[in-house]
């Protein structure tokens, strides 16, 4: 009696303490819902709102900075969104037209290798011309800077995954008659996703690399400014307001971290559905933030009511004959595939004629110095990326062969990764001035600062991957210390090693253009090199030199992508891979 | 080429649903000449059949099963379907995979039902007719399950159902039993032909690929047998034995028994190996490593030095296409002789199996200089002044010689033989052929 009693007491203490927690949820998702609908209202106002070129920023103003960062957010999500759809639409097209594939794969790899500031002087006049009167062209333009550093590297995921569909079932969609969008929906986007979700994740961290810039330049004589963490800052370095500098870096990490758990955990977690491999023996990701969202009594009520709606939707329709599908006859897709490829090869050639008349401007010798340029900024690349694989390799050999390590700092690497170096680079500034370093020398410092994560955390994964076996076998065969590193360790995390160098290159030279050129307590200091030339350029207008100069960046990195790089992977492929 | 006729294979009672006549198969390979495949393949689907395509792998058997299905157009030839000429995909076929090939986002009900909304079904039809199928198949219960919680024959039985779904007049299996463990694969054959059998309903016929004797001894009621590189319809068998078959009845028995001579009689190098020798003046090499041969040489000696080839491939447990191809290399190298459908092994055989590891070497070397090409690259190799060969060298005298072979893989098979009698070394890196160390 007493134990059954007892009982009974437990199950309804469960119940009131379930129900109490679930209240408390859904409390927040109503107040999280509110928010948001008060932020797009408040959006909405900031963008229709007369236009500013340059808002005046209260540092001491306890609310701007949480303010700011909602903005600087809101912006990195449009771009993002806008870049998913690019994406879509620009993979998708490569993948299926043969014929413009050949041109749409090398101009995606050469949009890849511009430098924001390049594409920044010629959009921002062009829109806030387009939108004289309110903020809304400042505001995209801002949008497109940051939509310019995700887009690239997520088309190529998605293009690459389009075209690696397996063979077989490719074959059942074929046989069983999918129409192109339902082989889109069904096979090619699920297919994609992991791969998509993976790039995602990278390009958002891209996106805030430039924020700094993004939010706040100038152009000749014009001072431009929008409100948003990386103005802050800005304004906060110009200043020299160290208290500030650490609050904006504060609200950063907070951002990125918040990102983290609240979007891209949960869609990580989701995305693993459509893992391709089956019989995983990595545990399945999980995420608190869904748990969480999982115990709310109001979302099930709504996800319940969401399913009768539609079962009684489909009762309706049962009468109906089927809806017919979105079935474009093919031969429309090809010929609308042919009418965009010639516009946009229409276009192309407006762009290389105006590019070409340009570069008309430019004096034999200022080519000259360009390329001298050139040789500096890749000089300090190689020696950035080589810089860090000296420590990286290391430290994320010891954090990757450690599980326990692993687990606790890999999340951490990852954060530190998607920071945004150049907010940190004033802090560096002060440091080299104490020293006295110059930033011929400094700059090379300041690029590693933003790309040697890159190479950590490649080198950790790969780190992570060698089998046990391979390990087991060097231990017991008592191969120890430097032998064991070089016929063990580095062959095992080339591939991984490669990936690494590859984007933190990447990201060097595009660092070169804040880090060879740095404005500093009002003061501007350069050393030689192509960033430092694009820069100027960039704020004199002086476009001539911008578009040659960005022509050589633009060329050498390709030419670098095409012959190091490229036998890199052909030798990690052939030599190193771990999975043949 | 010449041209080939068209004639129609014997024909048996009933319509005529599906035809490949006088088809040809080529495949471009990268800087090569094009990889003949399949040579003037007659082939006719009739009414209420169970068809099955038998042959060695790389024999083509799932390429004419792909055109068929409109999924590969033929080089040369036509398909018809129902006296039509077939444009693009062939509307009455549906396939079964050997990788089962499902969708692993979707569970059964969804990889079921997608291809009946491609197929524009209306929706409450869509619902009646999978969980028709889904229960014709014995999965009923498992609506909402996804692949990865499916074992290898529930899995097929999802490619099955997929299959059955869209009504198909013709069904085509894939090999659909290779990857799904033997004690299912023996009831799902039996199932399979349960569906078939009721005259009311689709599927009419069925056309099957396989490499396995009993399963289209048990299944098909005509058996064609293909011969590998390139691929050819050798003999048409019909099989006329009443249903339901018993695997142990005599006539079963005389069946298997007539394919497993049939197959050794095309397939073991006797009389055709010499006709092919001297047109080509180069042997294609079957690409099989030295291991497996050492190893099928190892299991003669242990047997007295003379086994069945079917009862070495049931005991080693090896596809019977593959074996074919070890003991044709074995042939190849005078260690064995194939009366009929023994291998036995030969006197250099013998010797090879006794001897210790640097005299098998010796002797390999030696029969490896028996064969043109090793000849060939041997003494190039020797005429060069750094006893350096470039890759490309060998390739190209293959290319030459053998212009329907895969080049990429004779270079491996026989970089792999002549490693193993150390008649030259290959350094993949540099790709050059150069005399083995120490020598």
């Amino acid at each position: 009696m007493i134990h059954m009693n007892q009982r009974t007491w437990g199950h309804a203490r469960a119940l009131l303490s379930r129900s109490r927690r679930v209240g408390w949820v859904d409390l927040l998702i109503v107040a999280g819902v509110a928010g948001l609908v008060f932020g797009v209202a408040g959006l909405a106002r900031e963008w229709t709102g007369e236009l500013r070129p340059s808002i005046q920023i209260d540092l001491d103003d306890v609310w701007t900075l949480p303010r700011y960062t909602l903005l600087s957010l809101s912006r990195g999500l449009f771009a993002y969104a806008l870049s998913l759809v690019f994406t879509l639409v620009y993979g998708y097209w490569a993948a299926k037209d043969h014929a413009a594939e050949k041109l749409l794969v090398p101009l995606l790899d050469i949009l890849q290798s511009i430098p924001v500031l390049s594409f920044l002087p010629g959009v921002v006049l062009a829109l806030v011309a387009v939108f004289p009167r309110s903020n809304v062209g400042l505001e995209l333009a801002a949008i497109l800077m940051i939509f310019t550093g995700q887009a690239w590297n997520m088309t190529f995921s998605f293009y690459h995954s389009v075209r690696s569909v397996p063979t077989d079932q490719s074959e059942v969609a074929a046989v069983y008659r999918l129409n192109w969008w339902q082989r889109l929906k069904w096979l090619e986007l699920p297919f994609s996703t992991m791969g998509l979700v993976w790039n995602s994740m990278m390009s958002m961290a891209g996106g805030w690399f430039f924020l700094m810039i993004t939010e706040s330049f100038q152009l000749g004589a014009k001072d431009f400014r929008l409100p948003g963490i990386g103005s802050y800052m800005t304004v906060a370095v110009e200043q020299g307001r160290a208290d500030a500098m650490l609050w904006a870096v504060l609200a950063m990490v907070l951002m990125i971290v918040a990102l983290d758990q609240l979007l891209w955990r949960p869609v990580v977690v989701w995305a693993q559905k459509f893992r391709v491999e089956e019989g995983g023996n990595e545990p399945a990701m999980t995420s608190w933030f869904l748990d969480v969202l999982d115990a709310s009594r109001l979302l099930s009520a709504i996800r319940r009511w969401a399913v009768r709606f539609q079962t009684r939707r489909a009762a309706v329709r049962v009468r109906r004959p089927a809806r017919p599908a979105l079935a474009v006859p093919p031969g429309w897709l090809a010929a609308g595939s042919r009418a965009a490829f010639l516009v946009l090869l229409a276009a192309l050639a407006f762009g290389a004629w105006k590019l070409f008349g340009l570069l008309h401007g430019v004096a034999a010798a200022e080519w000259l110095a360009t390329l001298g340029m050139a040789v500096w900024t890749l000089g300090r690349v190689l020696l950035a990326t080589a810089l860090g694989t000296l420590w990286a390799v290391p430290a994320g050999l010891a954090i990757g062969l450690s599980p326990r390590r692993a687990r606790v700092l890999q999340p951490l690497v990852q954060i530190a990764a998607s920071f945004p170096a150049p907010m940190l680079f004033p802090l560096v500034i002060a440091l080299f001035t104490a020293a006295a370093i110059p930033l011929g020398l400094g700059s090379v410092l300041l690029m590693l600062l933003g790309t040697q994560w890159y190479i950590l955390f490649n080198v950790v994964a790969g780190a992570m991957a060698i089998p046990a076996d391979l390990r087991e076998a060097a231990r017991s065969y008592a191969v120890v210390g430097w032998q064991r590193l070089w016929a063990l360790y580095l062959p095992a995390v080339f591939p991984y090693l490669v990936t690494g160098w590859v984007t933190a290159a990447g990201g060097a030279w595009n660092a070169s253009i804040v880090a060879e050129f740095v404005t500093f307590r009002g003061q501007v200091l350069t050393t030689p090199g192509l960033g430092a030339q694009i820069s100027a350029a960039s704020n004199r207008l002086d476009f001539p030199l911008l578009a040659a100069s960005t022509l050589v960046m633009s060329a050498v990195v390709v030419l670098f992508n095409r012959t190091v790089w490229r036998r890199c992977y052909a030798l990690a492929e052939r030599r190193f891979s771990l999975n043949k | 080429m010449t041209t080939a006729p068209a004639i129609p294979p014997a024909a048996p009672a009933g319509d005529v649903l599906c035809e490949e006549r006088g088809v040809w198969q080529q495949f471009p390979q990268p800087n090569g000449r094009p990889l003949r495949v399949l040579e003037d393949i007659n082939l006719a689907i009739h009414a209420d059949e169970v068809v099955a395509l038998l042959g060695p792998s790389g024999c083509g058997k799932s390429t004419i099963l792909r055109i068929l299905a409109g999924l590969i157009r033929p080089t040369r030839g036509e398909v018809f379907y129902h006296g039509q000429p077939l444009r693009g995909l062939n509307p009455g076929v549906a396939i079964v995979f050997q990788s089962f090939a499902l969708f692993p986002w979707m569970n059964v009900a969804e990889n079921v039902g997608m291809v009946l909304k491609a197929a524009r079904l209306p929706r409450d039809e869509i619902k009646h007719r999978a969980e028709q199928v889904i229960g014709m198949v014995g999965l009923a219960g498992f609506e909402q399950a996804y692949p990865r919680e499916l074992s290898g024959g529930m899995k097929q039985r999802v490619g099955i159902a997929r299959a059955l779904a869209v009504d198909p007049e013709i069904l085509l299996l894939d090999e659909p039993f290779s990857q799904v463990d033997a004690l299912t694969a023996e009831s799902l054959r039996a199932e399979v032909i349960d569906i078939w059998a009721a005259n009311d309903r689709n599927p009419s016929s069925i056309l099957m690929v396989s490499h396995d004797i009993k399963e289209v001894a048990y299944m098909a009621d005509r058996i064609l047998i293909l011969s590998a590189n390139p691929g050819r319809v050798r003999t048409v068998l019909a099989n006329a034995q009443p249903r339901p078959r018993d695997y142990r009845s005599p006539e079963f028995l005389r069946l298997v028994d007539q394919l497993h001579e049939l197959i050794t009689g095309h397939e073991m190098p006797d009389v055709d190996e010499a006709a092919q020798r001297v047109a080509a003046t180069l042997e294609p090499l079957p690409h099989v490593s030295t291991s497996e041969i050492i190893g099928l040489l190892e299991y003669l000696d242990a047997r007295g030095g003379r086994e069945d080839i079917f009862r070495i491939a049931s005991d080693t447990n090896s596809e019977f296409g593959r074996l074919i191809s070890i003991v044709e290399a074995a042939e190849m190298l005078d260690f064995v002789d194939t009366p009929k459908r023994m291998v036995v092994l030969d006197v250099r055989g013998t010797e090879f199996v006794k001897v210790g590891p640097e005299d098998r070497k010796a002797i390999w070397r030696a029969q490896l200089l028996q064969l043109h090409i090793f000849r060939l690259v041997s003494d190039a190799l020797k005429r060069q002044p750094n006893h350096k060969l470039d890759r490309d060298f060998v390739l190209e005298t293959i290319v030459m010689h053998m212009p329907h072979e895969n080049y990429e893989r004779v270079f491996h098979t026989l970089v792999g033989w002549a490693r193993f009698g150390n008649l030259f070394a290959y350094d993949d890196d540099s790709g050059m052929i150069t005399l083995p160390l120490g020598s």
